[in-house]
């Protein structure tokens, strides 16, 4: 039997990848939103704006896992520090 | 029956003597709701009081009445409004090129990174949080309206 898929379907496993890039640059950004200072806020969006766009034509699964995973390290190096500095 | 005479007693006390009596504001902010312990004695001092307003005849505009702080109503015309206008703020689109229906991604060229970043900026500026699997199904400025809308019950 054919696949009647489009060709530029997304597998299972990519579609879901896609799905955590998409919620940690999310949550990044709600993140960024409680700094308190409105020029670090651009920076850090500036930053993560370029981390994102740089690697988005990363094709090899693992790849991109390793860097899903490095975001998610720097996400939360970023609400801890948040939270210190809140206290 | 007596809580609904000192009840009416109030009130039309409260109408004119609004400025004159400020100490009376307790009493009226006890008396106002729904008053289940009667005091003889304040009921008493009422009563004076009233006797003695009734000669002086002040009118005054103002009535007993709470003061709360709110929005303004949200019309489906402001909601659009505000989207266009968030939209035209956002630097990677072209203002004279979107419409209510311009796709993000066929239309405008953005992709899905960009379409986050645009759905968080709706959440900032309605001050409500849009969920996942809800963002990433709105793709036009039209369907962001809609949903908007139905989140916060805008009927037209």
């Amino acid at each position: 039997m054919s696949s009647r898929l489009p060709p530029a379907a997304l597998s299972l496993k990519q579609f879901l990848q896609r799905q955590k890039v998409l919620a940690v640059y999310r949550n990044m950004f709600r993140t960024i939103r409680q700094v308190p200072d409105e020029a670090d806020r651009k920076y850090l969006r500036d930053w993560a704006r370029e981390e994102f766009k740089r690697n988005k034509n990363a094709t090899n699964q693992d790849v991109i896992r390793m860097m899903i995973s490095q975001a998610s390290n720097h996400l939360e190096e970023l609400q801890k520090s948040l939270a210190l500095a809140k206290s | 029956m007596a809580a609904r005479v000192l009840q009416q007693c109030v009130r039309s006390l409260a109408r004119p003597s609004l400025r004159l009596f400020p100490v009376n504001l307790a009493l009226r902010a006890a008396v106002a709701p729904a008053v289940t312990v009667h005091r003889p004695f304040s009921f008493a001092a009422d009563s004076r009081r009233m006797r003695w307003l009734g000669q002086s005849r002040i009118s005054s505009v103002e009535l007993l009445c709470r003061q709360y702080g709110d929005l303004p109503p949200l019309t489906l015309e402001t909601i659009k409004d505000r989207v266009m206008y968030v939209l035209k703020l956002y630097d990677k689109v072209n203002p004279e090129k979107i419409q209510a229906t311009s796709h993000f991604m066929k239309d405008l060229g953005l992709d899905s990174l960009d379409q986050v970043e645009i759905i968080m900026a709706m959440e900032d500026e309605f001050g409500f949080e849009i969920p996942d699997a809800e963002a990433e199904k709105l793709m036009t400025p039209e369907e962001i309206v809609q949903y908007i809308a139905d989140k916060k019950d805008v009927y037209e």
